[in-house]
């Protein structure tokens, strides 16, 4: 188990450098001088020299790359061109919300996907309507659901705001649309785990011995679904934390997401570099604490050979 | 298609009069198959049929949509379905968009499933290093916030279909590939493959001839998903100005820009949202449909996008 875990650890940390180093490249080579874009008045050669000197853009690449792999391993992600903070503090003042979105996504849909699968698993008239839900709510890309939310509770019923912002009433559209979008996979899942676990001999066992069937389904089959559902949780969390680009571009949710869209049109290169290495720092890191999380609810878990 | 479908319900059936297989298995079909083809077959003839419907890129403001909802010509004979605050007609546009939308969902799959299969089996069958390499790649490709990196690409290219098909093969190849992968494993362990390397077959031949075709029913059942995925994303892009930008016209630039007059002219939005809507269910009934035909095949799930 620690060996599985240390070779977890080691092939995250590769992937890792390699999002910086397709990163870094790949921001290099984007259009548009960032010198220009923070003094877009500057008609003279000398005051552009001099922005370009004072980020370094004038540096071979390699020494950019090299400065820039060295301000990481001492926890720097660099300093916004155009916003003068570090980008790290940026991010970090963006986090609390973005991490409001995403737990109040992921509980949305663990409820609603875990009482549907549930449901659908002792249910055949309830199954049908599951998976018509599932692949409606499958079909509906995140914007055009956000925005069907938006024109239906916002425009026409007039229940929520439509101006956007942080705040209780204003994390109600993007929470409903994270969790209806997340639901399906979360239902599928618990159905197909549940329905397995009911019809298996172990369940047949217990409900011979006389155990209630509410007991059953708590100590038995719940423990038996709560493996994946555990796994996909990891997944989504750090797939949200690293910014919902869409839900909040769509809502006006101030977060991480919509601080990476706006720093790309301003050619803000740190903040854009630091959110995508951020972003697939938190999808490996979560990703390994749900897999750890897995082993400790599914002795299974703990045999599987590595990686 | 229903030459294809019996070759993947054909895995375990021994093969009879090809007449004979093909009519029984059309009946046996699943009806969340046909009704996935037939809706898919529908927004195909609408695609093909756009150039009969006239201009979409056509300015007339003369018969613009205005925020007082006048003239509103909803149903009128030159415009079935109205026009936008440009005056161009919304039907041309939608059957143009579908245009786009079939297309990436063709090339865009086929790339990016062609290229996690490349990788799939040389990772699966040469090992050791090659293995080592390829898979660190998929990690990476399957760690990148893909909405963020997509915009940073998207700034590298210029507007167009190009520009979105490159961006989702770069985004969708590694799925697939760790699927690939992880059958290419199973089927090495098959005397087949055994009996070939005895033979003196050459890897190269052997993955094309022995292993290539054993990977195909589950290549076939996992495109439509792959297709609906990619539907979805191309919607996306566009709407958030890194895929198709206006003039020519996709369903989410349309949308992108009929949000504007979501207060007045709700149809803007919902015409091409539901067009994205049923061409990704088509997509999705069809891998649905697929799945019921060999339950072997339901291990095959979708990544999402």
């Amino acid at each position: 188990m620690a060996r599985r875990l240390i070779v977890r650890l080691g092939l995250g940390l590769i992937a890792v450098l390699g999002v910086i180093v397709v990163t870094f490249f790949l921001e290099y080579v984007v259009p548009g001088d960032p010198a220009r874009a923070l003094a877009p008045r500057a008609r003279d050669r000398a005051t552009i020299e001099q922005i370009q000197k004072e980020l370094h853009l004038d540096d071979p690449l390699v020494v950019q790359f090299g400065a820039f792999v060295d301000r990481l391993a001492h926890g720097d992600l660099g300093t916004s061109y155009i916003r003068g903070e570090s980008v790290s503090s940026l991010l970090w003042s963006r986090l609390p919300t973005t991490a409001i979105l995403a737990f109040a996504g992921v509980v949305v849909e663990v409820l609603l996907g875990t009482v549907l699968g549930t449901l659908a698993a002792m249910n055949r008239r309830v199954s049908a309507f599951v998976t018509s839900f599932n692949l409606v709510f499958l079909a509906i890309p995140a914007f055009t659901l956000g925005l069907g939310l938006l024109l239906i509770f916002g425009f026409w019923m007039g229940l929520v705001p439509v101006t956007g912002g942080f705040g209780p009433r204003e994390l109600i559209l993007p929470a409903l649309s994270l969790g209806l979008m997340g639901a399906p996979w979360y239902a599928q899942i618990v159905r197909d785990q549940m329905s397995d676990s009911l019809s298996s001999a172990y369940t047949r066992t217990a409900v011979a011995k006389g155990v209630s069937d509410r007991r059953i389904l708590l100590r038995h089959s719940a423990r038996n679904v709560a493996s994946p559902v555990l796994t996909m949780i990891g997944m989504d969390l750090g797939l949200y934390l690293s910014g919902v680009v869409v839900v909040e571009t769509v809502f006006g949710w101030p977060g991480i997401g919509q601080l990476a869209v706006n720093s790309l049109q301003q050619l803000d290169r740190p903040v854009v570099m630091g959110t995508v290495i951020v972003g697939a720092v938190a999808v490996i890191a979560f990703n390994l604490v749900a897999d750890l999380l897995r082993m400790v609810v599914d002795p299974r878990a703990r045999t599987e050979e590595g990686a | 298609m229903a030459g294809t479908v019996a070759g993947v319900s054909g895995l375990g059936r021994a093969p009879g009069t090809p007449g004979e297989a093909e009519r029984r298995s059309l009946r046996e079909l699943p009806p969340s198959l046909l009704l996935g083809v037939a809706l898919l077959a529908l927004i195909g003839c609408f695609a093909v049929a756009a150039p009969l419907l006239g201009d979409p890129t056509r300015i007339d403001l003369q018969h613009a949509l205005t925020p007082s909802g006048l003239p509103l010509p909803v149903l009128s004979p030159s415009h079935l379905l109205g026009t936008d605050s440009l005056g161009r007609d919304i039907l041309a546009r939608l059957a143009n968009g579908a245009r786009v939308s079939l297309t990436v969902a063709l090339v865009a799959n086929v790339m990016s499933i062609a290229l996690g299969a490349l990788v799939g089996i040389a990772a699966g069958y040469y090992g050791k290093a090659t293995e080592a390499v390829l898979l660190r790649f998929a990690d990476i490709g399957l760690a990148l916030p893909a909405t963020l990196f997509a915009l940073v690409l998207a700034s590298l290219l210029p507007s167009g279909v190009m520009r979105v098909i490159v961006i989702i093969t770069v985004l969708f190849w590694a799925y697939p590939a760790r699927l690939v992968y992880g059958e290419v494993l199973r089927l090495r362990q098959r005397p087949f493959v055994d009996a070939a390397v005895a033979a003196g077959v050459p890897g190269r031949t052997i993955m094309r001839r022995h292993v290539l075709p054993h990977l195909t029913p589950m290549l076939l059942s996992y495109a439509p998903l792959n297709a609906a995925a990619a539907v979805g994303f191309e919607a996306t892009l566009s709407f958030l100005g890194a895929g198709i930008n206006p003039p020519t016209p996709s369903w989410g630039n349309m949308i992108s820009e009929g949000e504007g007059a979501i207060t007045y002219a709700p149809h803007l939005l919902v015409a091409p949202a539901l067009m994205i809507m049923l061409t990704i269910l088509s997509f999705l009934l069809i891998g649905e449909g697929l799945k019921r035909l060999n339950p072997e095949l339901a291990r095959v799930s979708w990544l999402g996008a």
